[in-house]
């Protein structure tokens, strides 16, 4: 018997003396609804709420995007080429924007912008997927990831996500800027991932 | 002397460290219990349901893993099967030295540790590099995670800022904005260096083949961001049936854990990248490993295959924050780990035959577990065992109860007992060789003895009437 | 096993009583006390003289044969129709919880479930078996009130506490980190001492904060290691039990 015969063999002994086997249990999506949860009148609103509760930056022109740029200093970036059209016209000459990404220049990009996938407005989370993420070092890496997101991108709550999680092979709920708090348990933000995380709405 | 070495252990710990650990534990469960009570309508009702998904995966093992397997090759994803240790690590290193690959960059696994994997590639000349903040601490240290959330809940500072310092990551420098900002530049060239990326998985969905990984620090997909291979070793219980069923487990692990709705990255991976993403694994392998659970699935304590890995039963135990995890022996500690590890040990249970001892049974950790296992059920079923193999653990310090069960069954024995047991207030107990009295009296003091006192006032009042 | 489904008190209100072995051996005026707090609510008590101990004590052990032993004795002792009712909730537990585990493979399970289906602690059973809603007399004073851990997932210390907290005179004083054992789960304080000691003395420091007159639990176990770790460190401090504290507050009320 090879490894997979003798594990499953093992697995089927263990379980044949049992009487019966538990069932899976129906249940509703009511179980998981938060009690703050509010009527789903403005996604954007609720999202843009709730993004910022975790720390992150909603935002709802390239003009602000721009002037957050400028007045952190990031001159030297990434942006996905399909997005770029869109957004070049606003950004002056003083930043330097490349759309490819080369990973052997890592330290170079100070922000990356790429196209969301989706958002969860209960959780404030954006989803990126590898689709419609150019590069997932682009989206990673850099200290400032811009996902650009349409309105008609955004889910109501985790189960809505749940349902629609597309065919793609790496989806990614991001919720907020990397952190962690090994360190006596005091929060730090900017671990592996971006340290300031952004949602730009461009309908 | 106490006789058990949890207890010595505990006593022996550092007040610095226990303060950490206590201090860490007590916030960790605090703000568990605003964020999970505080958002439901039926909290208790959700862990409940988690539960009973969690058992019926389990209980259907034999249909569910042949389903997944079949979804995850569908879906490009190469499956291996390790039983034990030696064939999951043998499992590794074949995937990687027939490509001629070297270096691997990971996140957090604790099958990993269970099977010391690190251990075993250095000596078969495959380098393996910790990417999470604190078991990358750990590393450097060649310590051991005392937390299965909170590797180094037991680290202050001033040590973590040695360590780097030694390792030459930088002069001295205990701020800690400064000691993750140190790690973030050192890790993220070795992540773009590495072949592989090797990862655990919190759930897979037998539905999509989908791997969940939870992180906040996004070393996981860093991982799988920089390097060509993939290899996910996944314990074979972590199975879930549906894709909708990680909605509702996803609602509590992050809330158990770290009091968080969700951690800041929650993957769904389900292959090898996309075609038209420049990067990424090209390939990706499953390593399902038993190693130890399809025992706990004979036994009659299977109900803490259900664990999601959370912590929750950690910060809220009241033997844990006094001893700290390292005082478990094993890669699991606190209560889940007082339950899994004896079993995961197998033919090594007498070796850990005490932990399953460690235990008030206060229940708390039940309270708070979101897939509701009975741990203080299992601790009890687990102590049962250690009476039955005679495993010298389970029986330190503890009373014999034999004479005592005669004693308790006689009722003349038991009465004559309680009226002559009134000579206890005019001895010394002190002087009495019954090691429990001892160990009693040597913390607190004796109430005095009443033995017969209420019978005789019941039968008096009774003769009066 | 579902609490819900318990015997109820018969229209004579006649019970059982169940002192526990600790009360028989050093606390006789808690047993006392329940006698005269269970007759003032007029129930009938029988006091089955053959009785010892619960058998937990083998049974968190691990020696369930020896557990066993004695649960069959109980059981024997025990035998009719009528609830048991125990000033301790670690003992209804053992009855209710413990021994249906310990017995699961047993032929005679269906006596001790017989048992189990009656059993009530005392708070639980003035509350939700005999429906008293508030108690009266008086008894001036802070209460501070430690909840045992068997007591989760029951009715009794929501009872417990619903009572004290009608009594005139008395002032219920929460403390910190309530939810936190006191250390003792029985054979546990002498195999693990100093972790056993250690939660007690937390648990102390969190109570003297609160600055309570008496400390009340439904078990006397909780209070016999509190006590007599707070004795031993040179502090001592004042315990009572539920019944205790329900007859005091009768007679200060002139009612008995």
């Amino acid at each position: 018997m090879n490894p997979r015969e003798q594990l499953l063999a093992r697995v089927q002994a263990a379980l044949a003396p049992l009487p019966s086997r538990a069932a899976l249990p129906d249940w509703d999506r009511e179980l998981v609804r938060m009690r703050s949860a509010l009527p789903a009148a403005d996604l954007w609103a609720l999202f843009a709420e709730r993004l910022q509760a975790v720390n992150g930056t909603p935002l709802t022109s390239v003009a602000d995007l721009v002037a957050l740029l400028e007045k952190n200093g990031w001159k030297h970036g990434y942006c996905d080429p399909v997005l770029w059209p869109a957004l070049s016209g606003s950004f002056p000459a003083g930043i330097k924007v490349e759309t490819t990404y080369d990973r052997t220049r890592v330290d170079d990009y100070a922000f990356g912008i790429t196209s969301a996938t989706g958002a969860i407005a209960e959780t404030g989370t954006l989803i990126l997927s590898d689709k419609d993420t150019s590069y997932r070092l682009g989206a990673l890496a850099p200290w400032l990831h811009v996902a650009v997101l349409k309105r008609a991108q955004i889910l109501p709550d985790i189960t809505a996500a749940v349902a629609a999680l597309p065919p793609d092979p790496n989806i990614i709920w991001v919720t907020g800027p990397s952190k962690t708090a090994d360190v006596e348990g005091i929060l730090i933000e900017g671990v592996h991932g971006p340290g300031v995380q952004v949602a730009l709405l461009l309908d | 002397m106490s006789l058990q070495p949890l207890d010595q252990f505990a006593r022996n710990l550092a007040p610095d460290t226990r303060a950490a650990v206590y201090d860490g534990s007590k916030k960790g469960h605090e703000k568990r219990t605003r964020v999970l009570f505080d958002a439901y309508t039926d909290p208790n009702r959700l862990r409940e349901i988690a539960g009973e998904i969690k058992q019926h995966v389990i209980e259907h093992l034999d249909t569910y893993l042949p389903a997944v397997e079949a979804k995850l090759q569908a879906n490009g994803v190469k499956v291996h099967w390790a039983g034990t240790a030696d064939e999951a690590c043998a499992a590794v290193r074949d995937i990687m030295q027939a490509r001629g690959l070297r270096k691997i960059v990971k996140s957090k696994t604790m099958v990993s540790e269970e099977i010391e994997l690190e251990h075993y590639l250095d000596k078969h000349g495959i380098e393996t590099l910790e990417t999470d903040l604190g078991e990358f601490i750990v590393q450097i240290d060649h310590d051991h995670p005392s937390h299965i959330v909170k590797p180094i809940i037991h680290k202050n500072r001033r040590e973590i800022a040695r360590s780097f310092e030694r390792e030459g990551l930088g002069a001295y420098n205990d701020d800690p904005e400064t000691i993750t900002r140190r790690a973030r530049q050192f890790l993220r060239h070795k992540y773009l260096a590495a072949d592989v990326a090797l990862t655990g998985a919190n759930f897979v969905s037998v539905e999509s083949g989908r791997l969940v990984i939870v992180t906040n620090e996004g070393n996981s997909r860093f991982c799988l961001a920089a390097t060509k291979c993939h290899i996910a070793l996944v314990g074979i219980e972590k199975l879930v049936p549906r894709d909708r069923d990680l909605g509702l487990l996803l609602n509590l692990l992050g809330r158990s854990a770290t009091a968080q709705q969700l951690t800041v990255y929650t993957e769904f991976i389900s292959g090898p990248k996309a075609a038209t993403q420049p990067d990424g694994p090209e390939e990706m392998h499953v390593i399902f490993v038993d190693n130890g659970r399809t025992d706990v699935l004979a036994s009659d304590c299977r109900e803490i295959l259900r664990c999601i890995r959370c912590g929750a039963c950690l910060n809220v135990c009241p033997v844990y924050r006094q001893a700290s995890g390292h005082a478990y022996r094993s890669v699991y500690p606190g209560p889940v780990g007082a339950v899994l590890s004896p079993l995961l040990a197998g033919k090594k249970f007498p070796e850990l035959a005490d932990l399953p001892k460690a235990s008030s049974l206060c229940g708390a950790c039940n309270e708070v577990c979101p897939v509701n296992i009975p741990i203080p059920d299992l601790l009890l079923r687990l102590r049962a065992k250690g009476k039955a193999e005679g495993a010298p653990l389970a029986s330190a310090g503890t009373p014999p109860m034999g004479a005592w069960s005669v004693l308790a069954s006689q009722p003349a024995a038991w009465k004559a007992a309680l009226f002559g047991g009134k000579i206890l207030n005019f001895l010394p107990t002190k002087l009495l060789p019954i090691p429990a009295l001892r160990a009693w009296e040597n913390k607190r003091t004796l109430p005095a003895w009443k033995g017969g006192e209420f019978r005789s006032w019941l039968k008096n009042r009774d003769i009066k009437k | 096993m579902n609490l819900s489904d318990r015997r109820k008190p018969g229209a004579d209100k006649r019970v059982q009583l169940m002192a526990t072995c600790i009360c028989d051996a050093f606390y006789a005026d808690t047993a006392r006390a329940t006698v005269e707090v269970l007759e003032y609510l007029g129930c009938t008590i029988e006091f089955p003289e053959g009785q010892t101990c619960c058998g937990q004590p083998a049974f968190n052990g691990g020696d369930w044969a020896a557990s066993r032993k004695v649960v069959r004795h109980t059981v024997r002792t025990f035998a009719g129709e009528t609830p048991v009712v125990v000033p301790s909730g670690s003992c209804a537990a053992m009855l209710f919880h413990g021994a249906l585990l310990e017995f699961e493979h047993e032929a005679d399970l269906p006596a001790v479930r017989q048992l189990a289906h009656r059993t009530w602690e005392l708070a639980d059973f003035i509350v939700n078996g005999l429906g008293v809603k508030a108690w009266p007399g008086r008894y001036d004073g802070a209460i501070a009130f430690h909840r045992a851990c068997h007591t989760r997932g029951t009715g009794s210390s929501d009872a417990a506490s619903a009572l004290l907290g009608s009594i005139a005179g008395v002032k219920l004083v929460p403390f910190g980190e309530g939810e936190q054992c006191c250390g003792f789960g029985g054979t546990f304080s002498v195999s693990f001492p100093n972790v056993s000691a250690g939660m007690g003395t937390l648990k102390l420091e969190h109570i003297r904060a609160a600055q309570p007159d008496v400390l009340v639990s439904g078990d006397m176990s909780c209070m016999m290691h509190l006590s007599g770790l707070a004795e031993k460190e040179g502090q001592p401090i004042k315990t009572q039990h539920l019944a205790q504290v329900l007859r005091d507050a009768l007679k200060n009320g002139g009612l008995i």
